[in-house]
């Protein structure tokens, strides 16, 4: 065992913080153009959802899938539907397009999915709706989604998104 | 048993060793390209479709992983049967078979329609399923033949190789049946409802295992001191014969059988006289079986032994092949008969017949990869462990 | 799958982005949205959904419910019928004693002891609670093995990039699809049924009838009391959903 040499300890002090600059200069500065969704706010708290969307859309697809419950706030469709942007026709962008929101950050981070090989990456028009007129309400949806219900959550996402919930289903039950 | 021998790696001497060398090299590049062709098109560019879903990468992993079995019958009669000649190729055998097994599951693989997601098949298991059973077969063979080459190739370890020979001659008969098995419980192919595959595909991995390793070691004997000797040669034309006749035995009980049933009649005639016809009778029944078997039988003085059994050897892989093409795509070649006493007059999709499996570029080049592969991949360990021996006649002097 | 590490440098990334609280805050908030509705949501096996194809009205030549179907799922053809998805096809049928002539619909017979089920490998292939086979294309590997396996001949594999899918029926290459029964319709609301069964109806053929197999007051278990109802393939006693009057 040799002892570790001050200097040396000195130089990886300064490779650490060096490191740490870097990085929050790179993800504070330069980090991806994320763009806008509609609305002023998603399904949940936008801290939360940067974080979590993987997870809570993987959920979301296998309850989907094998349990059958749809409707529910984190569908895929959804966030298609709120996060595809519209060109200077009018015409819907694909979200998975260089640029576009789901490509935004992943891009950045080198993150790949392939989800939208099979789903469609931009919302179903009002014209080519279906012969059962649709069922896809996100108000109604939203309005389902209760997390005031939960176990205690942090203070910070409780707030805005049980505030903003109980909002919306009191609009929704009119 | 103690070892008598002693073993060294594969040295590079000649040119000819290189020319192999950059034969598979660019064997396997050409698969690489395929799979990567095939994955980014999709399976359109193959000759399959939905009604021919296997094709021909199938019938080259099925091989590979059939002779992979097989091969491993030198190291099974040297250590679990203690034939002494067999004992100088104990090791080679051992290489060769998980060398062999490595590439068919690689064409395996590659063919999937998501290869990216092997990840899955790796974690997510349905234990009702005989694929699934199989991928652990398939990595216990690797594992065990692995250990197997292990106890063989360190001294302290050599009193378990008896052991460990035993266990892995278990685990190949069980794999090779697991194999079979896969085409054997399908009970919506009347070709394939038949328990006398299990059988059909343990004689035909002995031919082609045996075959195998036949060629991988007249191609070394060109590089280095002998490893085939007159005692050795002799005891695989007996048992390259006896592999043959046990072979037709099944096939030709198999075929019978299904006659018998007559809803199994269309694929039998769509075999056996129609489309695969050819296939059957000139590649699996003249060059598979008979051709080789008059030669060995047959022994006209103007060959030499070691050519002849080159040549047979040969012959019965091409064969060997051609039985499982005639298996794989001859099961999927008639429409499935889903209304008894009934006629289709029309179909929107194929149920009064429809064209023949055509394979594509693309699936030659995978499947050749894949054979590519195994063989660099023996050559590979052949490079770097000692498992080649050294003097061939210490052997015959030994008392074992 | 990425590894651990580049995950948690994303992860890191995400923090960087201006969250420092909420992670914790996941599994509660997932498993109460779940719990909260897993007893009232969600596919039950009190149902067994089925559909009952009586071939006396159904008419030769008349594609409509295949044409419902592709319009529903979003399946164009590419002019080559071998290697298009088929969750649905036309058959005529000659009986070789009596000569009568028919037409039936085939798709996926939503089998209670499905062989696509047994046979794949990591159990994509799978039975819903209330009886229809489905794929899971999330963890569907393309092996094919379930195309193998049907006795009906009812699965398809994508043989190439698809784009344009509608946004509730994804579809794409390498991975297997056949009949869903319409889940995504039938799920969302009572008393819907699948598109097959509307265009037929629209068609005033009416030959397709969908319900509830395990429900004795459903109009498709009083009309099998009616006349009898057989399955396709019986000697393989797969006892399947989807059953035919004089097949
Ligand atoms: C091979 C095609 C395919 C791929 C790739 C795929 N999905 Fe799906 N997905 C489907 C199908 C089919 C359904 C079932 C739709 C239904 O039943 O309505 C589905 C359903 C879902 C659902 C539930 C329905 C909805 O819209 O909310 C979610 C969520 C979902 N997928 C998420 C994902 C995510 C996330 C990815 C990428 C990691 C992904 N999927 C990749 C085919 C695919
Ligand atoms: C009702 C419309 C709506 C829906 C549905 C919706 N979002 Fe959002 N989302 C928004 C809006 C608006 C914002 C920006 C909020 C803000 O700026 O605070 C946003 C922000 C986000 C962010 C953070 C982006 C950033 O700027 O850092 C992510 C990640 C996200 N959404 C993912 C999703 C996912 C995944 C889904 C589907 C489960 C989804 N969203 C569904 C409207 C929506
Ligand atoms: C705020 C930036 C951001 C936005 C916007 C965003 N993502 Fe992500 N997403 C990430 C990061 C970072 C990861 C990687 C996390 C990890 O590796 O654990 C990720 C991972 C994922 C994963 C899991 C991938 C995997 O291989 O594990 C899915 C699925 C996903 N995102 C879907 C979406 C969808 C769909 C959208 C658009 C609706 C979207 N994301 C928008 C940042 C974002």
């Amino acid at each position: 065992m040799h002892p570790i040499s001050p200097i040396r300890l000195l130089q990886c002090l300064l490779l650490l913080l060096g490191l740490t600059l870097g990085w929050m200069s790179v993800a504070g500065e330069r980090g991806p153009v994320i763009p806008k969704g509609k609305g002023d706010r998603c399904v949940a708290d936008t801290d939360f959802m940067r974080r979590n969307h993987m997870d809570l859309i993987v959920h979301q697809r296998d309850e989907t899938v094998i349990r059958g419950i749809r409707d529910e706030p984190f569908s895929l469709v959804e966030c298609v539907d709120c996060h595809a942007q519209r060109d200077a026709n009018n015409e819907p962008i694909r979200v998975d397009a260089e640029g576009q929101f789901c490509a935004s950050c992943h891009t950045f981070v080198a993150a790949k999915i392939d989800c939208f090989g099979c789903h469609a990456a931009v919302p179903d028009g009002e014209d080519q709706e279906r012969a059962d007129g649709g069922h896809w309400l996100p108000n109604k949806q939203l309005a389902a989604f209760r997390p005031h219900k939960a176990a205690p959550l942090k203070s910070s996402v409780r707030s805005t998104v049980s505030s903003d919930h109980d909002e919306l289903s009191s609009d929704a039950s009119e | 048993m103690i070892d008598h021998l002693r073993y060294s790696t594969l040295k590079p001497s000649r040119l000819s060793y290189f020319l192999v060398l950059l034969f598979c090299a660019v064997f396997v590049g050409i698969g690489g390209y395929s799979a990567l062709t095939m994955e980014h098109a999709g399976h359109i560019i193959t000759g399959m479709n939905n009604h021919i879903v296997w094709g021909l990468p199938h019938v080259f992993a099925v091989s590979l992983i059939v002779a992979a079995s097989g091969a491993l019958n030198g190291a099974s009669l040297a250590s679990v049967f203690g034939v002494s000649h067999y004992k100088p190729i104990a090791r080679l055998s051992v290489a060769l078979a998980m060398s062999l097994l490595v590439g068919g599951l690689l064409v395996l693989v590659l063919d999937l329609g998501r290869p990216d997601r092997l990840i899955v098949a790796m974690t997510t298991y349905n234990f009702r399923s005989i694929f699934s059973w199989n991928i652990f077969l398939y990595t216990g063979f690797l594992v065990i033949g692995a250990w197997y080459l292990w106890m063989m190739l360190e001294k302290r370890f050599n009193r378990y190789t008896l052991l460990a020979g035993r266990i892995a001659f278990a685990w190949r008969i069980v794999l090779t049946t697991g194999t079979g098995c896969i085409f054997g419980f399908l009970v919506g192919r009347n070709a394939l409802d038949s328990a006398l595959l299990a059988p059909l595909f343990v004689a035909l991995s002995l031919v082609m295992g045996t075959a195998v390793s036949v060629l991988v070691m007249i191609m070394l004997d060109r590089w280095r001191s002998v490893l085939i000797d007159k005692q050795l040669l002799d005891s695989l034309q007996r048992l390259l014969v006896w592999f043959l006749l046990a072979l037709l035995y099944f096939s030709v009980v198999h075929h019978i059988t299904n006659l018998y049933v007559s809803e199994h009649h269309d694929v039998e005639r769509y075999m056996l006289l129609g489309g695969l016809s050819l296939t059957f009778w000139l590649g699996h029944i003249v060059i598979g079986v008979l051709l080789p078997l008059s030669l060995l039988v047959f022994r006209s003085a103007s060959v030499s032994d070691c050519k002849r059994l080159a040549i047979s050897s040969l012959l019965g892989l091409l064969g060997g092949s051609a039985l499982l093409y005639v298996v794989i795509i001859g099961s999927q070649s008639t429409p499935q008969d889903l209304f008894p006493g009934k006629t289709v007059l029309a179909s929107t999709f194929g149920d009064a017949g429809f064209p023949a499996y055509q394979p594509s570029v693309w699936e030659w080049g995978l499947g050749f990869g894949g054979v590519a592969l195994a063989m660099l991949l023996c050559l590979l360990l052949l490079r770097i462990l000692p498992l080649l021996p050294e003097l061939r006649a210490s052997l015959t002097a030994s008392p074992e | 799958m990425l590894p651990n590490k580049a995950q948690a440098a994303r992860r890191l990334f995400l923090q960087r982005l201006g969250v420092f609280s909420a992670a914790t805050a996941l599994p509660a908030l997932l498993s109460s949205t779940v719990d909260a509705q897993s007893s009232t949501k969600g596919v039950s096996s009190a149902q067994r959904w089925g559909l009952l194809i009586d071939t006396s009205k159904c008419a030769s030549g008349c594609d409509a419910c295949v044409r419902g179907c592709h319009e529903e799922h979003g399946i164009n053809s590419t002019g080559n019928e071998h290697t298009d998805a088929q969750w649905i096809r036309k058959i005529d049928l000659q009986n070789n004693l009596s000569g009568q002539k028919s037409s039936l619909p085939m798709m996926c017979q939503h089998c209670e002891s499905a062989p696509c089920v047994d046979v794949c490998p990591t159990g994509a292939s799978f039975k819903r609670a209330d009886g229809i086979v489905l794929v899971n294309k999330h963890t569907c590997i393309g092996c094919r093995y379930c195309v193998m396996a049907c006795p009906y001949k009812a699965r398809s594999f994508i043989h190439e990039p698809i784009s344009d899918q509608k946004s509730w029926a994804p579809r794409g290459q390498g991975t297997v699809e056949s009949c869903t029964l319409c889940v995504h319709r039938i799920d969302a609301e009572k008393d819907q049924q699948p598109a097959c069964a509307v265009a037929c109806t629209d068609e005033a053929h009416s030959a397709i009838l969908f319900g509830d197999l395990n429900d004795p007051d459903s109009d498709i278990v009083k009309a099998m009391a009616n006349q009898p109802a057989s399955q396709v393939r019986s000697d393989l006693q797969l006892n399947t959903g989807v059953r035919y009057v004089k097949l």
